[in-house]
C-alpha cells in the first residue's frame, strides 16, 4: 500500500487510525490511533476504544494493522557527511589535527545526499553527524533526514564533542613481524596529552575573561552543568571504559561511550557511574578468536541484563550507506535476546535519550514530534520492512528514491521489451 | 659409493692444498702428531655410549676410539676423567658468515645484471661459498651451543641458490670449508627482490613452478642457443640435496606438491609447528629441520592483557617443545636447528625441556648430529664419533643432557679451542680473611664462573647512650671477586675502625679452602692475606634430573585454535523428523518431513518414515531444515595474500595452493549457514587468479577442504580496482588506467594464448623431424588458453554496464562465454542481453556508494535480473557478511518482492549452478551432499538462527554445545595462562603481547597481510 506522494505541510490535522503501535517506551497498543496536530502529536490511543470526529481531521490515514514506530536513529555516522566513500571529494568528515573540537560536522551535512534517500526510505529519520579521526574529531550535530539546507535540517545543534580514547593495547608492526612497544607507555602518554587538554579547557571555561580561543571555547558547554552538551568517548576495550569513567567523573562531564565492546564487563561501574554505551556494529566479527561466535549479536542483551543504558549505532566499513539497515541491527539484537520492543526502543527512545533529544523525539507519545513512519509488517526484519509512510517532524516524506526510480525505469523498459 | 668417498678425498685434499697456498710466516707450525683423550664418557652415536673410554686423534680425524687399554707412549694425552664427549652438532639452517646489513648486499658479488633470471627472487646462481667471510662472535657461539658445522646460506628469496657446509672455527676458511654447494635453498619469500612479481604466496609458488619448467626447458632446449648463469647453475645443482624454508606447516605440504610435480626431494627447515601435520610428514616420508627456538610467554600478569592473547597462539606456545616428540611418535625424521635462539642458556634449556616433553635423549642426539649429517649426505664423514670421522666433538664437565653440565672444549676438525678449564673445586662457602692481622668474614656465593662475594666490616659508632656501650654497626660490604682457575683476585671498599677505601687482593687457591696472596690496603702498603674456609657451602646438587610432563599431549585440536575439535567428527547416520523442509526441487517447501543422511549423503527425502536402526534422530519439530549456504565470493580460508597484483595478468596463479584451514572465520561461517565457498582471486588486475572450491571443513586439511574434481574457474575484473583508480597518486603508470584499457588487456591475453597454442600444434607437427625443440611451457597462457577451450569458467568482478557490455562481446568474438559477473551492480540496466549470452549474476543485496562505479547500484538487482532469466546469486565478499548471508538473501524479499523460496535459491541452489557445483549440491535431493542447516526459525526470518550445520554428513557446528565450547575455551585459555604464569615466575624470559590487527582480506587487498583499512571491494 504505497501511499500517494503527500503535500501536505505544517498545520494540517492528521490522524493515524488503527495501526499497530511500537511506541518506543517498550509499549505497544495494537489498534492504535495516533492524532498529529501542527507536526506534534496529540493523541494517542487505542482506535477501537476512542471516539473520533471524523471532521476535526483534516486526513484521516486507516492503516489496517500496519506497523507504526518512532522514527529511527542513527547516532555517531557520516550519512551526510560523505557521498561516496572512495572519492576524496565526497568526504566531509575527516579534517586534520589531533584536537579538533571546534570543527563542526552541522554545516557540511548535505542535506540533498542520494544516500540519506534511501536510509530514510527503511524508517531511519534521525541521525547524528559525527566527524572522525584525531584525538578529539569535532563537535556533532543532530540532524533530520531530510530540509531544504542544513539549517532546518538541524534537531540539535551542537550535542557533543567527540574524544578518540587512545587505544590502550596496541601493537606496532604487523602480525609476522611484531615489533613490541611498551603500551603503557603510549596509552599513557596520549592520556596524559587528554588531561592537559581538558585542564586547559576546564581553566579557560572558568575564566571570565578568556583570551578568545577557538578550540577551547567550543569545549566550554562540556563542563556547564545544565548544557546539553555530551562527551562521546569511542571506545571498546575494558581499560579504555575504566578509565573513561574515572576521567568523566574528575571533569563532571557528561560521558557517553562509543563502541563499547567490553561494555558488559564493566556493568556496574557505568551503571554507577551513570555513563550509557552507544553500541558497536552489530554485524561485525568477534574481536577475539575464543570469543562467542555470536557475542557482538548477544551485546544489547547483555548490556540489557546488566542494566547499562545503550542503545545502537552502525560506525563501520561503508557505514554512510550502511545506515538504512539498522532497523536490521535491531532485528538482530531481537533475535538475539532482547524482546522486540527492546530491540525498537534500542534504535529509537534509548538513542533520543542518550542524544539528550527524548523530550520532543523518540517515541510516539502525546507532546512529541510527528517524527514516525508505518511498515507493512515489523520494520526490523527484512521481509517485512516495507515503508509505506513517512513523517519527519510533521512534514510527510516521499516513500521513494532514486533507487526505486531506477527500478522502475529499467522495470518499464523490460516491460516494454526494448 | 666409492667414487663418491673418492671425491670427497679429493675434495678434501684440495682443501689442504689450498691452505698452503699461503706460505707460512716462517718456520712451519707445530703441532702433535697424535692426541689421545683418555677416561672420557664418549657418546660414539646417539646409540653408543662408552664410559671410560679413549679417543685417539690424528690430524683431523679420530684414528681410534676403545675403552680397553691399549697403550700409547708416543701420543700427547688429555685426561678427560669424569668428563663427557658429544659429537660435534649439525646447523642446516644458518646464514653464520654471510654479508651482513643490507639484504641486497649479496647481490653485489653475484650481481643484478648479467644473463639472470628474469625474476630477482630466483637466483640459483648464488653460493654462499663465495661470501662466506669468518664471524668469530657467531662461531664461537655456536661452539659453545656444541655446533660443529653449519650450512650456511644467502636467506633471501625464492631460489636462494647453495649453501656452504663448513666446519665452525676462527682460523683458515679454506680448511674450514668443507662442502662448497652443500645443498641448495628455497622459501616462498621473495625477499630483497626489486620485482612487484610476486606480491603473495600464491604468486611465490607459481614463479618456482615456471621457474622449474624453464630450468627444464633451458636444459633441453635454450641451452644450444643462449646461456643463462641462473640456470647452468642451478642445473648444475640439480643433485643436491634441497631445503626448502618455510613459515608455517602447511607451506610444507604446498612446497611438497611442487617436489613432486618436478620430482625434487625437499627436506624442510620448518617453524616450529610442524607437529600438527606429523601424519602428513610420516605419509610423505619428509624430513624436517626444527628450530629449538620456542615462543616466548607472553606477560600475562594482567587480565585485561591476558584476555587479549589468542588462545591459539597460547596452545602453541605450549605445545610448540613437544614438536620434536610428537614428530618421533609418528616416526618423522628430523633435526634440530638453532636458528633464533638468543642465548646458549636457551639453547640447552630448550633441548632439555624438550626432552622432558618425553623425547629420548638418544633420538635429540640423533636430530643433532646423526640425522642432519645423513640429511646431507655427510655421514660418512661426521655425524658419529667413529673410526676414521672428523675429529669435531665437545668435551662437557659432565652428561649435558641430564645436567647442567659446563662445555669444556671444543674440538673442530682437529683443532682444540678450550673455553674454560674445569675449575679445581668449590670456593663457596664462608672464610675467615685475614688482613694484615686483622679479620673479616667473607662470603664467596654464585657459580664457579661468576662467583660473588661480601665482607662484613664493623664500624663503632660513639654513642650518647652510656647503658648500651658503644654501638657497632655492621656493615655488608660487596667484594668483587675474579676467579681464573686458580687465580683468585678480590677488591672491596672498606670503612671501618681500621681502613678507608679500596683493599685490593691476588692470591691462589692453595689447597682446597685455602687462599693466600699479596694485596694493598687504602693507604698503598702491600701486605699479605690469607683466607681459611670456616664453612663450606656444598654446591646444590648438580644433576637436573629431568621430569617428564606430558600432561599437555591430548591437547591438539582440529585446528589448534578456539572451537577446534578433539577429534574430528565421522560421518554419522542422521535421521532428521518433523522438520519443514526447504528442498529447493519442485517438491518446494515440505513441512513436517523427515530427512535421512548417510555417509555423507542425502540418502531420502520424506521417503523413509522409520529412522534405520543406530541412526541419530533429530527431532526438528518447529524448525526448517536447508541445504547448505554457498558462498559463490569469499576471501576467507587464504594465507598470505589474495592478490597476485603484480602484474595485469596472473593467470598461473591458485587460491587452491594457499587455502588456510586455521582461519576462525570458517567456524563463524558454519555457525552462520555456509557450508561451501568460492574463494577467488582478488580484483586488483585483469585477469587475476585460480579459484579454489572448498567446503567448509573445519578442522581438516587443505586438501579435504578443496572440493574433488571441482570445476575450474578464475578470476577477472574490470573497473576501477583494475586501473587503480583509488590506489591514490603513485598509482598511475601500469597499463591499463582506463576501460579502453582494460578491453585490450583481455585482447592481448587471449591473443597471445592463441599463439601459443599454435606454437605447440607446430611444434607437435613436426617434432620428429631432426633440430626441432619444443616450445617454452607458459603457465599463463595454458590458463588463459583453457579459458578459451571452455575448460575453465570465469568469474568476473564488474560494476558498471558498459564494461559488462564489453565483456560479453569480447568473449562472443573469441568463441567463450562469461560464466559469471559478480558484484554485477548495473546487472539491472543489461540484465536482458546477460540472458542471451548465458551469463549468471552473483550480486551484493543492497551495498552501495562505496566508490564511483557503485553509484547506481540498486538493491532491486538480484529480483530484476533473476526476473529476466539469468541465474543469481547473492554472495559475501566479506568475512563478516558471509554469515548473515540468509538475511542478505532475505532483502531480495523487500526489494523486489521475490518469492521467499526463490530468495532462498539466491544463496544456495543458484550459486551452486553458477559454480557448477548443482549435481551434487544446492538442493535436498536423495543422492546429493548432506551439507545441511537446521534452522530454528524461517532461515529468511531475522529471528532465524543456525541450529545445526552437516558438511559431508558431519556435523561440524551444533549450537546446543555453543556453552560447551565456549566454556572449553575459556578453561583451556586459564589454564595454559596459569602455565605461563609459572613459567612467568621462574624467571623465564617472556615478552609483551603485541596486538594483531583484526585483518581480513579484501578484494583489493594487495600483499601477503590481510588489512584493517576500509574495504572498497
Amino acid at each position: 500500500m504505497a501511499l500517494p506522494f503527500l503535500s501536505f505541510g505544517q498545520g494540517k490535522k492528521i490522524l493515524l487510525l488503527n495501526g499497530y503501535l511500537h511506541v518506543g517506551n517498550g509499549q505497544t497498543i495494537e489498534t492504535a490511533l495516533v492524532g498529529i496536530e501542527n507536526g506534534i502529536i496529540t493523541q494517542v490511543g487505542n482506535s477501537l476504544a476512542t471516539k473520533i470526529d471524523k471532521k476535526y481531521w483534516d486526513t484521516i490515514i486507516e492503516l489496517n494493522g500496519q506497523h507504526i514506530y518512532p522514527g529511527f536513529v542513527a547516532p555517531n555516522s557520516t550519512l551526510g557527511l560523505t557521498e561516496i566513500d572512495a572519492v576524496r571529494a565526497t568526504r566531509d568528515y575527516n579534517d586534520v589535527g589531533t584536537f579538533n573540537p571546534h570543527v563542526r560536522s552541522q554545516i557540511a551535512y548535505n542535506v540533498e545526499s542520494r544516500v540519506i534517500e534511501t536510509v530514510r526510505t527503511n524508517g531511519v529519520l534521525i541521525t547524528q553527524a559525527t566527524p572522525r579521526g584525531g584525538a578529539i574529531s569535532g563537535t556533532s550535530s543532530v540532524m533530520y533526514l531530510n530540509g531544504w539546507n542544513w539549517e532546518d535540517a538541524t534537531l540539535s545543534k551542537d550535542d557533543g564533542i567527540h574524544v578518540n580514547w587512545p587505544a590502550s593495547i596496541e601493537g606496532g608492526g604487523w602480525w609476522a613481524e611484531p615489533a613490541p612497544k611498551k603500551r603503557s607507555e603510549n596509552y599513557d602518554k596520549e592520556k596524559q596529552e587528554l588531561i592537559q587538554f581538558f585542564d586547559m579547557a576546564q581553566a579557560y571555561a572558568s575564566n571570565k575573561k578568556p583570551v578568545f580561543d577557538q578550540r577551547l571555547e567550543a569545549m566550554k558547554n562540556c563542563f556547564q552543568k545544565g548544557a546539553n552538551f555530551r562527551v562521546y568517548f569511542h571506545a571498546n576495550e575494558l581499560q579504555q571504559i575504566l578509565d573513561i569513567i574515572d576521567f568523566s567523573a574528575k571533569y563532571g562531564l557528561r560521558a557517553v561511550i562509543v563502541g563499547g565492546y567490553d561494555a558488559h564487563l564493566a556493568g556496574k561501574r557505568l551503571r554507577d557511574s551513570n555513563i550509557p554505551v552507544m553500541l558497536q556494529r552489530l554485524h561485525s566479527l568477534p574481536e577475539h578468536e575464543e570469543d562467542a561466535v555470536d557475542l557482538p549479536f548477544k551485546l544489547p542483551f547483555l548490556l540489557q541484563k546488566e542494566g547499562i543504558k545503550f542503545c545502537l549505532q552502525n560506525e563501520g566499513d561503508m557505514e554512510a550507506m550502511n545506515t538504512r539497515n539498522i532497523p536490521f541491527l535491531a532485528g538482530t539484537a531481537m533475535a538475539y535476546g532482547l524482546t522486540e520492543e527492546e530491540a525498537v526502543r534500542a534504535v529509537s527512545l534509548s538513542a533520543c535519550e542518550i542524544l539528550g533529544i527524548d523530550k520532543k523525539y523518540g517515541s510516539v507519545e502525546v507532546g512529541k514530534s510527528a517524527t514516525l513512519f508505518v511498515s507493512k509488517g515489523s520494520a526490523l526484519d527484512m521481509r517485512t520492512n516495507e515503508i509505506n509512510l513517512i513523517l519527519s517532524n510533521g512534514k510527510f516524506i516521499a516513500v521513494r528514491n532514486f533507487q526505486s526510480e531506477l527500478y522502475l525505469k529499467y522495470k518499464t523498459k523490460y516491460e516494454q521489451g526494448n | 659409493m666409492k667414487n663418491r668417498i673418492l671425491l670427497l678425498a679429493f675434495l678434501l685434499i684440495l682443501q689442504y692444498a689450498g691452505a698452503q697456498f699461503k706460505p707460512d710466516n716462517g718456520v712451519k707450525d707445530s703441532k702433535p702428531e697424535k692426541i689421545l683423550l683418555t677416561n672420557a664418557t664418549i657418546y660414539i652415536s646417539p646409540k653408543v655410549k662408552l664410559e671410560k673410554a679413549n679417543l685417539l686423534i690424528q690430524g683431523n680425524r679420530i684414528l681410534d676410539v676403545f675403552s680397553v687399554g691399549k697403550k700409547y707412549d708416543d701420543v700427547v694425552q688429555i685426561d678427560c676423567s669424569s668428563k663427557v664427549i658429544l659429537p660435534a652438532f649439525i646447523e642446516l639452517n644458518s646464514n653464520v658468515g654471510m654479508p651482513k646489513g643490507d639484504d641486497r648486499s649479496f647481490r653485489n658479488t653475484f650481481g643484478s645484471k648479467g644473463s639472470l633470471y628474469w625474476n630477482e627472487a630466483i637466483h640459483p646462481e648464488v653460493e654462499a661459498s663465495r661470501l662466506y667471510e669468518i664471524d668469530a662472535k657467531s662461531n664461537e657461539n655456536y661452539q659453545k651451543m656444541g655446533f660443529g658445522f653449519a650450512l650456511s646460506h644467502i636467506q633471501d628469496g625464492i631460489a636462494r641458490g647453495t649453501g656452504v657446509l663448513m666446519s665452525l672455527g676462527n682460523q683458515n676458511v679454506n680448511r674450514q670449508t668443507i662442502k662448497t654447494s652443500a645443498a641448495q635453498y628455497y622459501s616462498f619469500s621473495k625477499g630483497s627482490s626489486s620485482n612487484g612479481y610476486p606480491s603473495s604466496q600464491m604468486g611465490s609458488i607459481a614463479i618456482l613452478r615456471q621457474a622449474f619448467y624453464d630450468l627444464k626447458y633451458y636444459s633441453e632446449t635454450v641451452k644450444k642457443t643462449e646461456t643463462s648463469i641462473s640456470m647452468e647453475k642451478w642445473f648444475s645443482n640439480s643433485s643436491i640435496p634441497s631445503f626448502f624454508q618455510v613459515d608455517d606447516k602447511w607451506e610444507i605440504l604446498r612446497a611438497h606438491k611442487i617436489a613432486k610435480e618436478f620430482n625434487v626431494n625437499f627436506s624442510f627447515l620448518g617453524s616450529g609447528n610442524e607437529y600438527l601435520i606429523a601424519k602428513d610428514l610420516k605419509k610423505y616420508n619428509l624430513s624436517v629441520v626444527i628450530p629449538l627456538n620456542f615462543p616466548e610467554a607472553y606477560d600475562v600478569k594482567d587480565p585485561y592483557i591476558a584476555r587479549q592473547v589468542p588462545l591459539s597462539d597460547l596452545k602453541h606456545w605450549e605445545l610448540a617443545p613437544s614438536n620434536a616428540k610428537l614428530l618421533s611418535d609418528q616416526g618423522v625424521k628430523f633435526c634440530f636447528s638453532s636458528a633464533g635462539v638468543k642465548t646458549i642458556d636457551v639453547f640447552w634449556s630448550n633441548l632439555r625441556k624438550t626432552i622432558s616433553r618425553g623425547l629420548k635423549t638418544e633420538d635429540a642426539l640423533a636430530a643433532l648430529t646423526t640425522n642432519p649429517a645423513e640429511l646431507i649426505g655427510m655421514q660418512s664423514e661426521f655425524g658419529t664419533l667413529d673410526k676414521g670421522k672428523l675429529a669435531s666433538f665437545t668435551v662437557y664437565s659432565s652428561d649435558p643432557f641430564t645436567t647442567e653440565a659446563k662445555l669444556l672444549e671444543s674440538w673442530l676438525i682437529g683443532e682444540r679451542t678450550i673455553f674454560s678449564e674445569n675449575p679445581s673445586g668449590e670456593i663457596n662457602g664462608s672464610y675467615s680473611l685475614n688482613i694484615a692481622g686483622n679479620k673479616y668474614t667473607f662470603q664467596i656465593t654464585g657459580s664457579p664462573e661468576k662467583p660473588q662475594g661480601s665482607v662484613q666490616t664493623f664500624k663503632t659508632i660513639p654513642s650518647t647512650n652510656e647503658i648500651n656501650g658503644k654501638k657497632v654497626d655492621t656493615l655488608n660490604q660487596k667484594a668483587t671477586i675474579l676467579r681464573n682457575s686458580n687465580d683468585l683476585t678480590i677488591q672491596f671498599n672498606v670503612n671501618d675502625d681500621l681502613f678507608n677505601g679500596s683493599i685490593n687482593l691476588h692470591g691462589k687457591v692453595k689447597t682446597d679452602g685455602v687462599f693466600e696472596g699479596d694485596g694493598t690496603l687504602p693507604n698503598g702498603s702491600w701486605i699479605q692475606w690469607s683466607a681459611i674456609r670456616t664453612k663450606e657451602e656444598k654446591e646444590e646438587s648438580k644433576s637436573t634430573a629431568i621430569k617428564l610432563d606430558t600432561s599437555h599431549l591430548v591437547n591438539v585440536w582440529y585446528p589448534n585454535l578456539a572451537f577446534g575439535f578433539d577429534s574430528l567428527p565421522k560421518k554419522n547416520l542422521i535421521y532428521f523428523k518433523n522438520a519443514t523442509v526447504w528442498t529447493n526441487e519442485k517438491e518446494g517447501i515440505i513441512a513436517n518431513a523427515n530427512v535421512l543422511v548417510e555417509n555423507g549423503k542425502i540418502t531420502g527425502v520424506n521417503t523413509v518414515t522409520t529412522p534405520p536402526k543406530n541412526a541419530l534422530v533429530i527431532d526438528a519439530n518447529g524448525k526448517h531444515l536447508t541445504s547448505g549456504i554457498i558462498d559463490e565470493h569469499s576471501h576467507i580460508a587464504i594465507s598470505k595474500g589474495v592478490n597476485e597484483g603484480g602484474q595485469a595478468i596472473s593467470a598461473e596463479v591458485s587460491i587452491a595452493d594457499v587455502v588456510n584451514p586455521d582461519d576462525i572465520n570458517i567456524y563463524r561461517q558454519l555457525a552462520g549457514g555456509v557450508t561451501a565457498a568460492q574463494l577467488l582471486h582478488g580484483s586488483a588486475n585483469p585477469i587475476g587468479g585460480q579459484s579454489a572450491l572448498i567446503k567448509l571443513k573445519w578442522g581438516h586439511s587443505p586438501d579435504e577442504m578443496v572440493i574433488p574434481n571441482s570445476p575450474k574457474f578464475i578470476k577477472c575484473a574490470l573497473g576501477e580496482n583494475v586501473k587503480q583508480s583509488n590506489w591514490g597518486d603513485n598509482n598511475r603508470f601500469r597499463f591499463p588506467q582506463t576501460r579502453m584499457g582494460v578491453e585490450q588487456v583481455f585482447y592481448d591475453g587471449f591473443l597471445r594464448a592463441q599463439a601459443y597454442k599454435k606454437e605447440w600444434e607446430n611444434y607437435y607437427a613436426s617434432m620428429k623431424m631432426k633440430g626441432v625443440t619444443p616450445p617454452r611451457k607458459d603457465l599463463e597462457l595454458e590458463v588463459l588458453l583453457e579459458i578459451l577451450e571452455k575448460k575453465r569458467f570465469i568469474t568476473c568482478h564488474s560494476y558498471v554496464q558498459s564494461e559488462i557490455n564489453m565483456l560479453m562481446h569480447l568473449a562472443d568474438s573469441l568463441d567463450f562465454k562469461v560464466n559469471t559477473f559478480t558484484h554485477i551492480l548495473e546487472g539491472y540496466k543489461i540484465a536482458d542481453k546477460m540472458k542471451k549470452h548465458g551469463v549468471g549474476g552473483s550480486t551484493f543485496s543492497d551495498w552501495w556508494a562505496y566508490k564511483y562505479e557503485v553509484n547506481e547500484a540498486i538493491p532491486y538487482n538480484a529480483k530484476m535480473m533473476a526476473d529476466q532469466g539469468v541465474v543469481v546469486a547473492i554472495n559475501s565478499d566479506d568475512a563478516e557478511m558471509g554469515r548473515r548471508l540468509n538475511q542478505e538473501a532475505a532483502k531480495s524479499v523487500k526489494y523486489g518482492g521475490m518469492s521467499e523460496e526463490e530468495a532462498w535459491k539466491l544463496i544456495t541452489l543458484n550459486p551452486a549452478k553458477l559454480l557448477h557445483l548443482d549435481d551434487r549440491m544446492g538442493s535436498i535431493k536423495s543422492g546429493k551432499d548432506a551439507d545441511l542447516v537446521l534452522w530454528t526459525d524461517n532461515p529468511l526470518s531475522i529471528n532465524a538462527k543456525v541450529s545445526m550445520t552437516l558438511v559431508d554428513g558431519m556435523i561440524l557446528y551444533d549450537a546446543s554445545e555453543s556453552p560447551q565450547r565456549e566454556k572449553r575455551n575459556e578453561s583451556e585459555k586459564a589454564r595454559i595462562i596459569n602455565r605461563m604464569l609459572e613459567s612467568n615466575e621462574k624467571g623465564e624470559p617472556f615478552k609483551p603481547f603485541v596486538k594483531k590487527g583484526k585483518k581480513h582480506f579484501h578484494c583489493n587487498t594487495i600483499g601477503e597481510e590481510g588489512e584493517e583499512s576500509e574495504n572498497t571491494h
